[in-house]
C-alpha cells in the first residue's frame, strides 16, 4: 500500500516535470527539468526491481547527458538579455493538436487491452550476474557494435565542434 | 502491487509530451531534451513489459541499455552541430537554419 502511494507521488511528479520540460518559458529551466523527469524514471525503474538500469540511468542520464545539455547551453546563449523571442514556432496549435491526439489513442488502446500478468503480486528481483550473462553472452555482438558506434559518433563529435584554423 | 496498465499510461503521457516538444519548439537544444523525454518513456515501457511479462524479466532491459547507449551518442553528435550552427550563423533555432530548405 504504502508503495503504491509512493509510485503515484513519483508518477505526478514526473508529469509535471516532463511538463516543465515542454512548457517551461526559460530554456536552462527546461534542462533543470529534465534532470528531475530523468531521476523521476530512474525512480520509476527502482520500483520494477530493475537496480542495475536505475544505477546506469542516474549516472549517464542524470549526470553526463544533462550536463552536457547545460553546457551546450550556455555556450550558445538563446536569449540575448533584453530581448525575448518566441520559444514556440508558427506550427504551435498543430504540434498541440497532434500530441493530444496520440495521448487519446494510447489512452485507449492501452485501457481497451487485458493485459496478462494482471495477476501476479509482487515482482521478482533480477540479480545483476543475469543481466551481465545476458548482455556479455548472449548479446556480446550487439554490445561490442554499440560501444564501436559511441566511440565513432563521438570522435566524429569533436571534429565536428573543433576550431578550425582560420575560423 | 501497480498494475501494469499504470506504467502504461505514464509512460504515454511522457511520449505525447515529448511529441509536443518536438513539434513546437524552436530551439535545437530544447527539442533534443524532448527527443530525451521519448527516449525515456520508451525504455519505460520496455521495462515495464520486461517486468510484467517476461518470464527471464532481461530482454527488455538489455533493449534499455542499448537505447540508453545510442541516446548518449546521439547528445553528444546533436550538440557538437547545434555549437558548430550557433558558431557559424549565431542562432541555435531550426526554423532559422534552412538553408537546405528548397
Amino acid at each position: 500500500m504504502a508503495t503504491e502511494v509512493l509510485w503515484w507521488i513519483f508518477a505526478a511528479a514526473i508529469v509535471v516535470l516532463s511538463a516543465g520540460v515542454v512548457f517551461s518559458r526559460s530554456i536552462i529551466h527546461s534542462a533543470i527539468f529534465l534532470i528531475g523527469s530523468l531521476a523521476g524514471v530512474g525512480a520509476m525503474y527502482i520500483f520494477l526491481q530493475m537496480e542495475f538500469l536505475a544505477l546506469v540511468q542516474f549516472l549517464i542520464y542524470g549526470g553526463a547527458v544533462t550536463v552536457l545539455i547545460l553546457l551546450a547551453l550556455m555556450l550558445t546563449r538563446p536569449d540575448a538579455p533584453g530581448h525575448r523571442q518566441s520559444l514556440n514556432g508558427a506550427q504551435m496549435p498543430f504540434a498541440l493538436l497532434v500530441a493530444a491526439g496520440l495521448l487519446v489513442v494510447l489512452f485507449a488502446v492501452i485501457t481497451d487491452t487485458t493485459w496478462p500478468g494482471a495477476d501476479i503480486d509482487a515482482l521478482s528481483e533480477v540479480p545483476l550476474t543475469l543481466v551481465s550473462e545476458r548482455l556479455f553472452a548472449d548479446f556480446g555482438a550487439p554490445f561490442v557494435i554499440a560501444s564501436a558506434l559511441l566511440l565513432v559518433a563521438l570522435i566524429g563529435a569533436i571534429i565536428l565542434a573543433r576550431q578550425e584554423e582560420g575560423e | 502491487m501497480v498494475p501494469l496498465e499504470n506504467y502504461l499510461v505514464l509512460s504515454a503521457i511522457i511520449f505525447s509530451l515529448g511529441v509536443y516538444g518536438v513539434l513546437a519548439r524552436r530551439n535545437a537544444i530544447l527539442i533534443l531534451m524532448s527527443i530525451e523525454l521519448m527516449l525515456n518513456a520508451v525504455s519505460l515501457n520496455f521495462i515495464a513489459f520486461a517486468a510484467y511479462l517476461d518470464p527471464t524479466k532481461i530482454t527488455g532491459a538489455i533493449f534499455a541499455v542499448f537505447v540508453i547507449t545510442v541516446a548518449a551518442a546521439e547528445v553528444g553528435l546533436a550538440l557538437a552541430i547545434v555549437i558548430r550552427l550557433f558558431r557559424n550563423r549565431a542562432t541555435s533555432n531550426v526554423d532559422e537554419a534552412a538553408i537546405m530548405k528548397w
